[in-house]
Order: structure tokens, then C-alpha cells, then sequence
């Protein structure tokens, strides 16, 4: 398959960085054409440096990265015309109204009244903002800002989309709504570069994953094989008294409220469940959770932020 | 992008930017005819009328100015607090389009100020072709490069305070130190000279002379047009060079 996006040897430094610290380091990724690509990674791994390189935004220190074929250093009017993006922290300008939002960031992609009236209508209802079009952005929650800040990269012409946590602040529902409007824009052949901090939303939309740690890439592929990849594929739940030597000769072993978590191979986690099964213990078991891999890869959880680099994202010093 | 695409991303700024929010809150309005007819009283009650001439065409230099400090401050809003510059980035609207638009966004909010100069610049009788043909150009150039200016800056200021410590220094450094709102005459010597870096002395200096308020030969003329277009296009050329669409 074609890819959308191609990093090649990406690095990057921030001009005021401690000497050393570089924020993304010989990142190489092929996203295919159509579908959805799922970066995560802690705060301050670099995910948010990525999307702004690949989107034009921020200028890389080595490598380069091909958008639609186009490359970043010197091709920059060609890849702006064919993308978009909500950028991580964005807020719709407080004095228009959700529709104005939507209509008027269409517009000022060229895009002639008629078609932009069409897909505002179409947007704001896919992303159940049609009762809110009137309302001033302003008086809107955190959320339903949120939303229409989606809602206007959905609805644009755009082939690739970069969506850098698009989903912070919404309520369960309207994350829903959110992952329904990004499959159907995949649907219609356009890609979408995602990054989250739900790891549920990550697997639920993304054919293929990058776990990024520290600016480098640790782990890269369809969810079905991040999971093949890892040392112990198969999570095991224990509630009550189970030996813990005897676990531990199966595999990794966490103590847990009431019980023990083991992280084992296929064949373990079945000869396990049926040991506790035996001696009228509670177990569950299945496949490892993305969560899982996570912790196991990166060796912390995606809660815990990672220290930035001098200048990194996820702070308010961004310029353009 | 075609050009009929630019015009229509200059347009759909200038809604967004100027002709909804003052929809939304017409006090901005007040709040820009505010500085100018303010000097303009000042001037009138410390001149006893004398310099009421000055203050309407001062008055119409410094509205143009506050264009230039309103794009730097709201550009900088715009691109820390709302990462508006960045979502305009990743789209096919050029960073040209960008300030043409929100630079003709802010002269809406000036509209009025403007407004109320022109006519008193009629009721005093200044008005006649040379005077508002001279007039417009100078306007022009100034609102120029003032946006330039503002982007400029806008693009390296890292929190939006940092523009209310640059917005009232440029107001000072172009408005009140430079002779626009008396005759250069009333300057002592040294700070003539001194004024002569400012390019809004060369505007006013025009403005003035074309209404008669000063003399104006042929050659100052031209060296005054001369250093404000030099001036201009030196701005462009910075904003082009310098400013800061795509972070490095």
C-alpha cells in the first residue's frame, strides 16, 4: 500500500535545548493511504513534535518526512493544500458561533459557499452540534469546543488529517461520535494521523499503531502484532491465595487488590487458569491490553508524563 | 491556491476577524476612537485650538498605527491561546493571505475612527484633491507597516503580556515622540533630528504639508514619500524574512 505519510531518519532538537536533548531521534514511519494511524506515547515522548513536523507547522533538524509523496523541505505549498489539522490545545476563536466555526475555516480554505454550507450542515451533524449552531463558541463546555474543532477538519477537503488529541475533554458519548466521524472520513480514503492518551481510542481506530518513547520509536504495527511482539501476550487475573513462586515460574507476576496479575504466553495463561479453576479460585484471562504492552515496552504507565526536552510540545511555547 | 481562492481567504478573515466580533461586541469600537479623539481633546484644551489641525491629522496616523498594535496582539492571542496560527498553517492559506486579512480585519474596527477624522479634516477645510490624495497614501503606508510590524513581532512574542509592554512603546516611539501631532518646529533641535528616524515623522510631515500647516517643497516631498515607501517595503521584507509562520 501507498504510503501517506513517510518519515525518513526524523530528528529533531529545539533550538534552546540542553546539548543532548532531542526531542524526536531517527524517527522512520511509513503511514499507509487511508486509514487511521495511532501515535502514542507519554507526554513529552514526541508525539506532538511528529504531527507538527509532518503538518508543516515545525521544522525538522535531520531527516525529512513525505506527505502525499511531497516532501516537507521543499514542497510545503503543494502538502498545505491537501491537509488539515486540529492541533493539540486548539480552541475555536471565542466569538463565533459552532456553525460560523465550521463554514468559516472552509471558507478560508477556498472551498465556495455552496459546498461549505453543505458540509457544515453534514459535519455538525454527524458530530450532534446542529442544536449548538447558533450558540457562541464562548458559552460552549470544554467539550463541545472540542468537537467543533473536529467537526471542521472532518468536514474539510483535506486527504490527510491530523488530529493531535482530538478527543481530550469529551464525555464517553461524544467520543463515539468523534470515532464514528474519523472511520467514516477513513472510509472515504482520507488518512488521519491520531494521537491520544486513550490507549481504548488508539486500538478502537487505528489499523496500525507507533509507540514512541523519549523521540525514538519502540514499537510500530497493526495492534494484533504490537501483541504478537511483546514478550508475554496473555494477561491472567488471580483473586484469592495463589503461591506466588508458583506464578512466577510462568511469567511476569504484579501484585494486585485482592490477588495477583500475571503476564504469561498462550499456553501458561491456560495451564494457570485451569490451575486456580482446580483449587476454586476467581480468574480471568485474555489477551494483553494495549495498556499492557505499554507498560511492559516503555516499563511506565502513559498516565506518567515523560520529562521534556527544552521547548518541547505540550507546553504553551509553540510558535509558527 | 488560485487568486480568486485568496481573495475569498482575505474576505472570510476579514468576517471572521472583524465584521462578527464587532457584531458580537460592538464596544470595540469605542474602545478605538478612544485614543485618538482623546489626544485630540488633550491637544485642543493644551493649544487653546492651535493645534486642533495637528490633532485631526495626528489623530488619523495614530488610528492607522493602532491597526498594526491590535494584529500584533490579537496574532499573538491567536497563535498561543488558541493555536489558530497553526490550524492556518496546515492549510492551503499562505502566510501573505494570512496578515492581508487580519490587517484589513482590524482597519473594520478603525473604520469609525477614521470615520470621524475625515470629517472634521472637511469641517476644518483641509479637504481638497491633492490633500485626501496624499492623505490616502500615507494612510496607507502606514497601515502597511504597521501590520508588517505586527506580525512580525506577533510571530516571536512567546505570551500575549509581552504585547501590552510593545503596543504602548511603538505607540510612543511612532506617535507621541515623533512631531505627529504638532509642527516639528516645536521640537528643540537635537530632537528634530532625532524624530527624523521615525517613519510616521515623514507622514506627518506630508499630511501637514499638504494641508498647509507646514511648508512642503518638491524635493522634501519626495524625500519624505521616498523614506516612508523605503521604510515600507524594508518591513515587508522583514516580515517576509523573519517572521516565524513555520516554527524553526
Amino acid at each position: 500500500m501507498v504510503s501517506a505519510i513517510s518519515s525518513v531518519r526524523l530528528g529533531k532538537t529545539y533550538p534552546k535545548a540542553k546539548a543532548g536533548a532531542r526531542a524526536l531521534s531517527d524517527l522512520s514511519l511509513e503511514i499507509p493511504t487511508g486509514r487511521v494511524y495511532g501515535l502514542i506515547g507519554r507526554n513529552g515522548a514526541g508525539k506532538t513534535t511528529f504531527i507538527r513536523i509532518a503538518a508543516t507547522q515545525l521544522a525538522a533538524t535531520e531527516g525529512t518526512v513525505y506527505v502525499l509523496g511531497h516532501d516537507i523541505r521543499t514542497e510545503e505549498r503543494t502538502i498545505r493544500a491537501r491537509i488539515a489539522c486540529v492541533p493539540q490545545e486548539s480552541r475555536p476563536l471565542y466569538f463565533l458561533n459552532v456553525e460560523e466555526v465550521v463554514y468559516l475555516y472552509l471558507k478560508l480554505r477556498g472551498l465556495d459557499p455552496k459546498d461549505a454550507r453543505r458540509r457544515t450542515r453534514d459535519a455538525l451533524d454527524e458530530l450532534s452540534l446542529t442544536e449548538y449552531r447558533r450558540s457562541l463558541v464562548s458559552r460552549l463546555s470544554g467539550g463541545l469546543r472540542r468537537r467543533a474543532m473536529c467537526a471542521m477538519v472532518l468536514a474539510s477537503d483535506a486527504d490527510v488529517l491530523f488530529l493531535d488529541e482530538p478527543t481530550t475533554g469529551l464525555d464517553p458519548l461524544a467520543r463515539r461520535q468523534v470515532w464514528e466521524a474519523i472511520r467514516r472520513a477513513s472510509r472515504e480514503n482520507r488518512t488521519i494521523l491520531l494521537t491520544t492518551h486513550y490507549l481504548d481510542e488508539a486500538e478502537a481506530l487505528s489499523s496500525r499503531l507507533a509507540l514512541i518513547e523519549a523521540g525514538q520509536l519502540r514499537l510500530e504495527g497493526s495492534p494484533a502484532d504490537l501483541r504478537a511482539r511483546v514478550r508475554y501476550p496473555y494477561r491472567v487475573t488471580i483473586e484469592g491465595a495463589f503461591p506466588r513462586e508458583e506464578l512466577e515460574s510462568y511469567g511476569k507476576v504484579s501484585e494486585i487488590e485482592g490477588g495477583y496479575l500475571l503476564f504469561t504466553r498462550e499456553a501458561e495463561a491456560r495451564e494457570v487458569a485451569r490451575l486456580a479453576l482446580e483449587r476454586g479460585l476467581r480468574v480471568s484471562m485474555g489477551p494483553v491490553s494495549l495498556e499492557d504492552i505499554f507498560l511492559d515496552v516503555v516499563g511506565k504507565s502513559i498516565e506518567e508524563d515523560a520529562p521534556l526536552p527544552d521547548n518541547e510540545e505540550d507546553t504553551t511555547e509553540v510558535s509558527a | 491556491m488560485s487568486e480568486r481562492n485568496r481573495l475569498r481567504s482575505i474576505f472570510t478573515l476579514v468576517q471572521l476577524n472583524g465584521i462578527i466580533p464587532i457584531r458580537t461586541t460592538p464596544l470595540y469600537i469605542v474602545n478605538l476612537l478612544a485614543s485618538p479623539l482623546s489626544f485630540l481633546f488633550f491637544i485642543y484644551i493644551v493649544s487653546h485650538g492651535t493645534y486642533v489641525a495637528y490633532g485631526i491629522t495626528g489623530g488619523m496616523v495614530l488610528t492607522m498605527l493602532t491597526v498594526g498594535t491590535s494584529v500584533q496582539s490579537d496574532l499573538t492571542h491567536y497563535r498561543h491561546d488558541l493555536k489558530f496560527q497553526d490550524v492556518v498553517v496546515a492549510s492551503p492559506v499562505e502566510a501573505p493571505i494570512y496578515v492581508a486579512g487580519m490587517a484589513l480585519s482590524e482597519l473594520v474596527y478603525s473604520l469609525p475612527a477614521l470615520g470621524v477624522f475625515v470629517v472634521l479634516f472637511f469641517l476644518w477645510g483641509y479637504a481638497s484633491v491633492t490633500s485626501l490624495a496624499v492623505l490616502a497614501g500615507v494612510l496607507v503606508l502606514v497601515w502597511s507597516f504597521a501590520s508588517a510590524l505586527g506580525f512580525t513581532l506577533a510571530t516571536y512574542f512567546q505570551d500575549v503580556r509581552e504585547t501590552f509592554i510593545f503596543s504602548p512603546m511603538i505607540s510612543l516611539l511612532f506617535t507621541v515622540l515623533p512631531p505627529v501631532y504638532y509642527p516639528i518646529s516645536a521640537l528643540p533641535g537635537w530632537a528634530q533630528v532625532a524624530s527624523r528616524i521615525s517613519p510616521t515623522t515623514y507622514a506627518a510631515g506630508l499630511v501637514q504639508g499638504s494641508v498647509g500647516l507646514q511648508p512642503l517643497s518638491l524635493s522634501v516631498a519626495l524625500l519624505d514619500w521616498g523614506v516612508l515607501i523605503g521604510f515600507t517595503v524594508a518591513l515587508f521584507v522583514i516580515a517576509a524574512v523573519k517572521a516565524r509562520w513555520k516554527e524553526p
